[in-house]
C-alpha cells in the first residue's frame, strides 16, 4: 500500500500540490520528519536559545529574575565602550589572528610545495605522519608540555641554556615574547593537517605541464615556482578569505589553556573569548559580559559577510564560482 | 616522470630533504620530551631539567599515574564521553545531513539555512552559560560533557556535501520500492560513506577527548572530571597533583611524589589512545577532509 501511493506519486506528478494533506504527508514521511529532528532540537537549544538569550546585554541581569531583569538599554554598551579594556581586547584579537592566518598559511603552502617535490613515497607518508601529530594533542597537553619546555627551573630551554654555560631567563615574564611564542605553537599544531588540502591540489595539476616545463629548460625551483604555486594561489585566497571571516573568534583555546592565569601576560595575550570566560567565572555581571560577546558576535558577522563579498568579486573576476556562501 | 638528475637538482633535493626533516623534527619535540621525562628519574629531572635525551630511567611516574584514583575515573570518563559522543554526533548529524542532502525533500534549502545560520552568528557564550545551567540543568553531571557540542554545522555540511554526491537513483529507486527513509539511511547511504564518517569520526573523537571548555564551564563540585581537565589543573598546581595520585584510603605526602616525572607521564597517557586510532583511518582520512573542505 505504502509504496503504491509512492509510485502514484511518482508517475502522476500533477497530483501533487492539490491534493497535499499535512496528516497523510506525515504518516508517509514519519522518518523523513523524525531522522533530522535530535538535530534541529539541538541547534534550537544551544545555538537560537542563547542567541535570544542575548537580550541580557541589554539588562541589569541577575539570576533570580533571568532574561527578565531590569531593562537599561545601552547602558553595558555605554560601560563597555568607556572601559579601556575593550580597546586592548580587539586590538589583541585581530593582531594574534593576523600573526596566526599569515604564519599558518605560509607554512601549509610552504610545505606542501615541498612535500609535493619528494619522489621517495615512504619518506613522503613519514613525514606526513610526523607532521600530522600535533593535530592530536589537546590544547591542555600542549600548555603541559609547554612548562615543560619553558619553565625557569627545569624547562628545556633553560636547561639546553644552562648547558652552554649561560644564564637562565624568565619566559613567562616577557609579554612581549608571547605573541611569536604562540604564533610559533599554532604553526607547530596547524601546518600538518593545513598542508593536506593543499597538497591534494598540487597532486591533481596535469603531469604534461611540468613535463613541457622541463623541455623548455625550467629547473625544479622554477617549476614548483611557475606551476606548483599559481595553481594554489584561488585556494589559498579562498581559504585565508574563510579565516578573515573568522577573525574575532579565533582559537582562544589556545590561549586560555597555554597563557592560564598569568596576569602580567594580558596586555599583548587577552583576547575578547579569553576575557569573556575569565570573567564569568570570577565576577557576577552577566550583562557586562553578554554586551562582550554581542559585540563579537556583530563584529563577526559583518566580517563574515565583508569576506563572503570579497570571495565573490575575487570568483568573478576570474570567471569561477568561489563564494563561500 | 624519469629525468636525468642534474647537479642543480640534487642540490635541490638534498636541502628539501633536510628542511623537511628538521620542520618534522621540530612537530615531534614536544612528544620527544614528554615521552622522555615521564620514564626519567624524578630526581634528574629536578636538578637537570626536561632534557632530550635518555638518563636514569624510571617507571615510577607511570606507577603513580596509573594507580591515582582520579586519574582512573578521568580515564573512564573520557573514553565515555568520547565513544557515546562521537557514536551520538554521527548519528544526529547524519540524519539532519541526509535530510538536507534530499532533492524531495522541499524544505531542504529552509533547514540548510536554519544549520548555516548558527555558523555566521555565533550566539555568544554568557548567555549560553546561563542557559544551559539555570535552564537545562546541565551542571555537574556528565551529560554536559556530551550534549552541547553533538552537532557541530560544519560537519553536517561536510556530510550532506557527501550524501548528495552518492548516486541519487540507488536512494531514489530504494525509496520507491517502499524503504523508509531511515532504512535507506542506515542501509544504503552509511554504509557507502566511509570516508567522510571516519573523518567526521576521528574529528569529533578528538575533539571530544581533549575537550576542556565543557568540564571548565559546566562542572563545579563534581566528584570527576575529564583527563584533560584534570591535566590543565596540574601544570600550574602542585596540589592538584597531589589530589590526583590519591589512592584508596592513604595519605601521600607531596615530597614523596616524583612530581615533574608525573606531570609528562600524565600527559604521555592521556594523548596515547587517540594516536592509537590514527593509522586505523588514515586511509580515508585525507579524502574525506579534501572533500570537506573543498566543497564545505
Amino acid at each position: 500500500m505504502n509504496s503504491l501511493t509512492k509510485i502514484s506519486k511518482y508517475s502522476l506528478p500533477q497530483e501533487g500540490r492539490g491534493t497535499w494533506h499535512f496528516g497523510s504527508y506525515v504518516r508517509e514521511n514519519w522518518s523523513l520528519l523524525l531522522l533530522p529532528l535530535p538535530g534541529i532540537v539541538l541547534i534550537l537549544m544551544f545555538s537560537y536559545i542563547p542567541m535570544l538569550g542575548n537580550i541580557m546585554a541589554f539588562e541589569d541581569f541577575s539570576p533570580k529574575t533571568g532574561f527578565f531583569s531590569q531593562w537599561v538599554g545601552f547602558r553595558n554598551f555605554t560601560l563597555l565602550l568607556n572601559s579601556p579594556q575593550i580597546g586592548r581586547l580587539i586590538r589583541n584579537t585581530l593582531l594574534l589572528n593576523t600573526m596566526f592566518i599569515a604564519a599558518t598559511t605560509f607554512f601549509a603552502v610552504g610545505i606542501a610545495l615541498l612535500l609535493n617535490e619528494v619522489r621517495s613515497v615512504f619518506y613522503k607518508r613519514i613525514a606526513q605522519s610526523i607532521m600530522f601529530l600535533p593535530f592530536f594533542m589537546g590544547w591542555t597537553i600542549v600548555a603541559m608540555v609547554l612548562y615543560g619546555l619553558i619553565d625557569y627551573d627545569v624547562g628545556t630551554i633553560n636547561g639546553f641554556l644552562v648547558k652552554l654555560g649561560m644564564g637562565r631567563i624568565i619566559i613567562t615574564d616577557k609579554p612581549q615574547l608571547w605573541p611569536w611564542i604562540l604564533t610559533l605553537i599554532r604553526v607547530w599544531k596547524d601546518t600538518g593537517s593545513g598542508c593536506i588540502i593543499y597538497l591534494a591540489v598540487l597532486v591533481g595539476i596535469d603531469p604534461q605541464l611540468y613535463e613541457a616545463a622541463a623541455i623548455d629548460g625550467a629547473n625544479r625551483w622554477q617549476r614548483m615556482r611557475h606551476i606548483s604555486l599559481p595553481s594554489l594561489i584561488p585556494i589559498i585566497i579562498l581559504l585565508t578569505l574563510m579565516a578573515i571571516g573568522k577573525i574575532f573568534y579565533g582559537d582562544f583555546g589556545m590561549i586560555y589553556t597555554v597563557v592560564g592565569n598569568r596576569a602580567l601576560l594580558y596586555p599583548t595575550t587577552d583576547v575578547i573569548d579569553t576575557y569573556i570566560l575569565r570573567a564569568l567565572r570570577t565576577n557576577s555581571n552577566y550583562g557586562l559580559n553578554a554586551a562582550v560577546g554581542l559585540t563579537q558576535s556583530i563584529l563577526g558577522f559583518i566580517c563574515i559577510f565583508g569576506a563572503n563579498w570579497l570571495a565573490k568579486l575575487y570568483s568573478k573576476a576570474r570567471g569561477e564560482d568561489y563564494a563561500i556562501f | 616522470m624519469v629525468e636525468k638528475q642534474t647537479l642543480l637538482g640534487k642540490i635541490f633535493d638534498l636541502s628539501n630533504h633536510i628542511f623537511l626533516s628538521l620542520f618534522a623534527l621540530f612537530c615531534l619535540f614536544p612528544f620527544w620530551i614528554m615521552v622522555i621525562a615521564s620514564f626519567t628519574d624524578d630526581m634528574v629531572l629536578k636538578i637537570d631539567g626536561y632534557l632530550p635525551w635518555a638518563r636514569k630511567f624510571s617507571l615510577e611516574a607511570y606507577k603513580w599515574v596509573l594507580a591515582g584514583k582520579e586519574v582512573q575515573i578521568g580515564y573512564q570518563v573520557t573514553i565515555f564521553i568520547t565513544i557515546v559522543g562521537t557514536v551520538g554526533s554521527i548519528i544526529v548529524m547524519s540524519g539532519l545531513a541526509y535530510v538536507m542532502s534530499l532533492k524531495r525533500f522541499k524544505h531542504r534549502n529552509k533547514l540548510a539555512f536554519y544549520v548555516f545560520f548558527v555558523m555566521i552568528f555565533v550566539p555568544g557564550v554568557v548567555p549560553w552559560f546561563i542557559v544551559c545551567r539555570n535552564i537545562y540543568g546541565l551542571k555537574d553531571n556528565i551529560q554536559a560533557l556530551i550534549v552541547p557540542m553533538m552537532v557541530q554545522p560544519f560537519w553536517v555540511f561536510v556530510l550532506r556535501n557527501f550524501f548528495a554526491s552518492l548516486p541519487v537513483e540507488l536512494i531514489e529507486s530504494a525509496y520507491i520500492d517502499g524503504a523508509s527513509d531511515a532504512i535507506i539511511l542506515y542501509k544504503i547511504v552509511l554504509p557507502l560513506s566511509t570516508p567522510v564518517i571516519a573523518t567526521v569520526g576521528l574529528f569529533m573523537a578528538v575533539a571530544y577527548w581533549n575537550d576542556w571548555f565543557l568540564a571548565v564551564m559546566l562542572l563545579d563540585f563534581a566528584k570527576f572530571r575529564p583527563l584533560s581537565v584534570i591535566i590543565l589543573r596540574m601544570v600550574n598546581n602542585i596540589q592538584a597533583i597531589q589530589q590526583a595520585m590519591q589512592q584508596q584510603g592513604t595519605t601521600i605526602h607531596l615530597e614523596n611524589l616524583p612530581t615533574q616525572s608525573i606531570r609528562m607521564a600524565t600527559a604521555a597517557i592521556t594523548i596515547g589512545p587517540i594516536i592509537l586510532v590514527y593509522p586505523f583511518v588514515q586511509k580515508y582520512f585525507v579524502r574525506g577532509l579534501v572533500l570537506g573542505a573543498i566543497k564545505g
